[in-house]
């Protein structure tokens, strides 16, 4: 079959794939506003926990742990990158599942579009909704209480860019499994919760014993949530960052070439066995 | 159509036995459902005390009443209300989408019975989760539930179950109504862990929102089981707090059999039992 190239035909298949994307997000305006929603309510929830357990002197306690009485900005910055892999995760990860599901995912592959437009085509959408939960979740909250901060914003946003190439290459690993061993919910269940305890994502990720720690540094969000918070938080730059910031780059070449490696033997493998169509 | 028979205890147990077991063996066909939740729930549970560790005092704790002790138990009040929402609710949504709702409603068996069949088996595998995560939690932290009132504890669970199986049945009628079920649900899950106190207490929220606490029934189950087992202070004197509670459970176990019954009668109606 040959498949459709130069780089006009590959925009057009990249724009109506990422159309698709956001119509769906349009129809379906609640399950958005719930990701907008949720590093709030997850926020309000760990501060209620923590007043209870330090009573008037918990902004002390956490500023001895964090270095910060910022605890709302310090909060809210994990829930965000937090809220952004979730939606990654489901959106990049589950989409394919759901295609399967619904009987349309032989056509989406019989497309003339090779694999990885189709899955950066996915991705890109996600790159409009992140951005929109980043504004309302971090930007408002920036806002309100450190309106003289705003600026650090644009750096916090670029950091966030950066974390999400690997993470787009760590959804089409995703991707591939799901493919191949179904139940999307209840790996999507696993990995989110998974990665909000080894990401840092309401602590700093030091709290975590030595072979965690290990893990947490295998993922990008672990380096977004430190860098913004350092951007935001301490006055920091992506420039004295730079450390972090290469990481970033590096995990940025690696799961995606990683993801989309895995993604392909697993796609084979299932035209071979006739995996799609079953579910 | 419900059945005449249908008044027959013996009718209604093996109804009940039969929808349990049903449940039972689609949970067990499903491995990885099992597995998920036993590996998400105490990754649930740490993410959590880990975020709370940052505000706790950095000394030795001289309370009385340890804060693993309360967050135990909220992580169990909030596991049984996931029941409601989504176990006996996700329930009628579940056989929607798997084109099945028609063939289980035109069964000669009583929908309820159906229903609580299901929350009978997800009842029993919180149970499971609960002792589960209780074992590792006890492992890795060494730290030990206590339960001073057991039999005071129980007849609290036992109210908050009653209510939570009117809340469920009214919550299964809804999605015969919205499409959006998730949303509503995730909402509804925040607004319990944020207002009814079952992760910290209501003193802590501001005064014009603890009214809107006070006003929910789930505070005053869970205000009664935390006093039963730890010792704390009950909201409302504590022997009219059980004579509300009481009168609560009962009330919200009519309201949402009625509300079921009521909304499955106008969906027959309107054609839209099935409609996803």
């Amino acid at each position: 079959m040959k498949e459709v190239r130069g780089l006009r035909a590959t925009t057009q298949a990249l724009g109506a794939i990422f159309w698709k994307s956001i119509k769906h997000y349009m129809r379906l305006p609640g399950s958005f506003a719930l990701y907008i929603a949720l590093p709030f309510l997850f926020t309000l929830l760990i501060f209620g926990m923590g007043r209870f357990v330090g009573g008037g002197s918990a902004p002390t306690y956490f500023a001895a742990r964090t270095g910060t009485t910022n605890i709302l900005v310090y909060e809210m910055l994990g829930s965000a990158v937090w809220m952004t892999s979730w939606v990654v995760v489901e959106d990049v990860g589950v989409s394919l599942r759901n295609e399967q599901v619904n009987g349309t995912l032989e056509q989406n592959f019989l497309a003339p579009i090779d694999r990885a437009t189709l899955l950066v085509g996915m991705s890109l959408a996600d790159i409009v909704i992140t951005t929109a939960i980043f504004l309302v979740a971090v930007g408002a909250t920036i806002a309100f209480t450190m309106p003289t901060d705003i600026v650090a914003l644009t750096q916090a946003y670029l950091t966030l860019l950066i974390g999400l190439i690997p993470l787009f290459g760590i959804s089409f690993l995703f991707a591939g499994i799901i493919i191949r061993f179904k139940e999307p919910y209840v790996f999507v269940q696993i990995v989110n919760v998974l990665f909000a305890v080894l990401t840092g994502t309401y602590y700093p990720v030091a709290f975590l014993p030595y072979w965690i720690r290990l893990i947490s540094g295998l993922l990008p969000q672990t380096y977004v949530i430190e860098d913004m918070r350092q951007i935001i938080l301490a006055n920091q730059n992506m420039v004295s960052l730079y450390g972090n910031v290469f990481v970033l780059f590096a995990l940025a070449l690696a799961y995606p070439t990683i993801g989309y490696a895995i993604f392909k033997r697993i796609e084979r493998k299932a035209s071979v066995t006739g995996e799609f169509s079953k579910y | 159509m419900n059945s005449r028979n249908t008044s027959s205890v013996s009718r209604i147990g093996s109804e009940f036995k039969a929808a349990f077991l049903k449940d039972l063996r689609s949970y067990v066909r499903y491995p990885a459902w099992l597995l998920g939740e036993f590996i998400s729930t105490p990754l649930w549970f740490f993410f959590f005390a880990l975020g709370v560790t940052l505000f706790s005092p950095t000394g030795p704790n001289t309370s009385s009443m340890s804060g693993f002790n309360f967050f135990y138990f909220g992580f169990i009040f909030i596991i049984l209300f996931s029941t409601a929402v989504w176990g006996i609710g996700q329930s009628v949504r579940n056989e929607q989408q798997a084109g099945t709702l028609e063939q289980f409603f035109l069964a000669p068996v009583n929908r309820v019975t159906l229903i609580v069949g299901r929350w009978a088996r997800v009842f029993l595998t919180d149970i499971l989760i609960v002792g589960y995560t209780t074992v590792i939690v006890y492992a890795l932290g060494n730290e030990q539930p206590v339960l001073h009132n057991p039999a005071l504890f129980f007849l609290s669970l036992g109210l908050y179950e009653v209510g939570l199986i009117g809340f469920g049945l009214f919550f299964a009628g809804l999605t015969m109504r919205i499409k959006s079920y998730n949303t509503l649900s995730n909402m509804v899950f925040f607004g319990y862990m944020i207002l009814t106190g079952a992760l910290f207490p209501i003193s802590v929220i501001p005064v014009p929102f603890r009214y809107i606490s006070m006003a929910i029934p789930f505070t005053y189950f869970i205000d009664l089981m935390r006093n039963a087992a730890l010792s704390t202070s009950t909201i409302l004197p504590e022997s009219f707090e059980y004579l509300a509670a009481t009168i609560l459970a009962v009330s919200m176990l009519l309201i949402g059999f009625a509300a079921f019954n009521k909304i499955e009668e106008d969906a027959r109606v309107r054609g839209t039992i099935s409609a996803i």
